[in-house]
């Protein structure tokens, strides 16, 4: 990709964060789909012109410009990168109607009402009770361990064979619950409790797809306490 | 899963099952689910919910949210709304799609049907739940979302348009459009709380009328008469414990306080667009 004088712009640009769940999984829907993108990453500490340009309703990351046109939520642009590159490798939903409403079920659990939610809490980002927010979490594998057994139907992910929606939604989220465990010194993934959540986090940050975009966990535990120090007021 | 000729089959004969969709009557949500089934002219059975006094039906068939509305197809339950209506898109492309085939079409409706859960909603919701200075920040709010869809009908992704969905209503106009009747509603319960201004947003009350004269519209929507009831209720009880405790919780509150029957806990009514 050129970088320098005459730049053609990349056909697929992503805005995002390298350390952004959301923006995570757009980049792994894109490498499931062998679709080439320019990773565009954020400032810290402010939104760029092109981020509140191309999502002036949120300014939030991630933002896929395929050919300059913004999709912007990271749901909406997994189910766009499923649809524009059908042809490339599986189906990122399940083709049974009802398989993938209990995949946008799910993934709206995750996202909306539970996990999002908790992490935020027990990353430090906003105010809430930590033992509240770690059992909400406990609540939610729970649910999801049961999902997991309905969904897999015996194979490796959600998705079945092959990564999937909730796979994707659920999965960006690992590498803060591994964060997580170090900075609020609690478990999240218990073997014991998720026996089959636990098996498939580790075969979902090992796949081809996930290994290069999901950060390591010291590295996420840096970049949360970094963020710490420069959010507390100095005294 | 591929197309093997068992698989359209087995397709078929799973749209032939029959749906029964159990929800409540002034629920928004439930509204968008049985004006979908009737613009795809599908045939269901309808159970009412007290939401004071929930079936041992809902809580088996939603035990995650225990809410309303719930989809029940071929002996399988779906809750929420939204993935409920692509559901039905899904197992009835044939018919009256209510979605694009455009992927970044789609991804445009997709994407307001989330500003109108996520942002439009709860503006709503709040500024019926509170009042004076709070209820002024909260109209505010309202106002700023129902401009950026201004702006959208105006000159942005549906400018020309009819309804959001083009000629024909789309799931953004159902996600939409049941709701926005709350709005003079509210307007109507709360004096001199201006929402949804003819003035300030013309394409969009434009569209609401449009809206609203559908026939299938108008077999779901209830009267406006019934719904001032409703809301009438809602707001005093919302009113009444904010008075108690901590207003801006109010619709938290109401959940959690012992609702006075038969008005049903605040934060199962869909005073949400």
């Amino acid at each position: 990709m050129a970088s320098n004088g005459e730049v053609q712009e990349a056909a697929v640009r992503v805005i995002g964060g390298w350390a952004c769940p959301y923006a995570i999984r757009v980049f792994a829907a894109l490498k499931l789909k062998a679709v080439d993108y320019e990773f565009l990453q954020e400032p810290a500490g402010r939104k760029s012109e092109l981020l509140l340009r191309t999502n002036p309703v949120y300014k939030k990351i991630p933002v896929l410009l395929h050919r300059g046109a913004p999709i912007c939520e990271s749901m909406i642009i997994i189910q766009y990168i499923d649809q524009v590159w059908a042809s490339n490798g599986p189906a990122i939903l399940p083709a049974q109607p009802y398989a993938r409403a209990m995949e946008r079920f799910w993934a709206q659990y995750v996202d909306d009402k539970v996990i999002a939610p908790a992490l935020l809490v027990l990353r430090g980002l906003t105010d809430g009770d930590k033992d509240n927010a770690a059992a909400q979490v406990s609540n939610a594998l729970q649910h999801l361990e049961e999902a997991f057994v309905k969904c897999s139907q015996g194979k490796h992910y959600f998705g079945g064979d092959n990564i999937g929606f909730l796979d994707l939604v659920l999965g960006s989220h690992l590498g803060w619950f591994k964060a997580v465990e170090k900075i609020a010194g609690i478990k999240i993934l218990d073997e014991a409790k998720y026996p089959e959540i636990t098996a498939w986090a580790d075969r979902f940050c090992a796949h081809h797809a996930v290994k290069d975009v999901m950060p390591e966990t010291e590295r996420l535990v840096e970049f949360s306490v970094n963020s710490a120090v420069k959010t507390k007021p100095s005294n | 899963m591929e197309k093997t000729p068992e698989n359209v089959s087995q397709q078929a004969a799973a749209a032939e099952a029959p749906l029964k969709l159990l929800g409540s009557w002034a629920s928004s949500y439930t509204h968008r689910v049985q004006l979908a089934l009737r613009l795809k002219g599908l045939e269901f059975e309808y159970a009412e919910e007290d939401l004071g006094n929930k079936s041992d039906e809902l809580l088996r068939l939603n035990p995650v949210y225990k809410k309303v509305p719930v989809l029940v197809h071929g002996g399988r339950s779906l809750p929420e709304s939204v993935v409920i209506l692509q559901y039905l898109d899904d197992a009835w492309p044939h018919i009256r799609p209510l979605l694009p085939s455009d992927p970044f079409d789609r991804a445009l409706a997709r994407f307001w049907c989330h500003f109108a859960d996520d942002k439009l909603g709860p503006a709503v919701g709040a500024v019926f739940a509170s009042t004076g200075s709070e209820q002024e920040a909260a109209v505010r709010q309202v106002h700023e979302n129902l401009a950026l869809i201004e702006a959208e009908l105006r000159e942005g992704a549906f400018k020309g348009r009819r309804f959001f969905g083009g000629d024909e209503v789309g799931i953004l106009d159902v996600v939409l459009g049941c709701g926005s009747y709350w709005l003079a509603v509210f307007e109507e319960v709360m004096d001199g709380v201006r929402l949804v201004d003819a003035d300030a947003f013309p394409l969009f009350h434009a569209w609401l009328r449009g809206f609203e004269a559908l026939d299938e519209a108008r077999d779901t929507i209830p009267p406006v008469d019934r719904l001032l009831g409703y809301a009438r209720g809602v707001r005093h009880m919302l009113l009444g414990l904010a008075g108690a405790g901590d207003g801006a919780a109010a619709p938290t509150a109401a959940a959690e306080a012992t609702a006075p029957v038969p008005a049903p806990a605040a934060t199962d009514i869909a005073v949400d667009i």
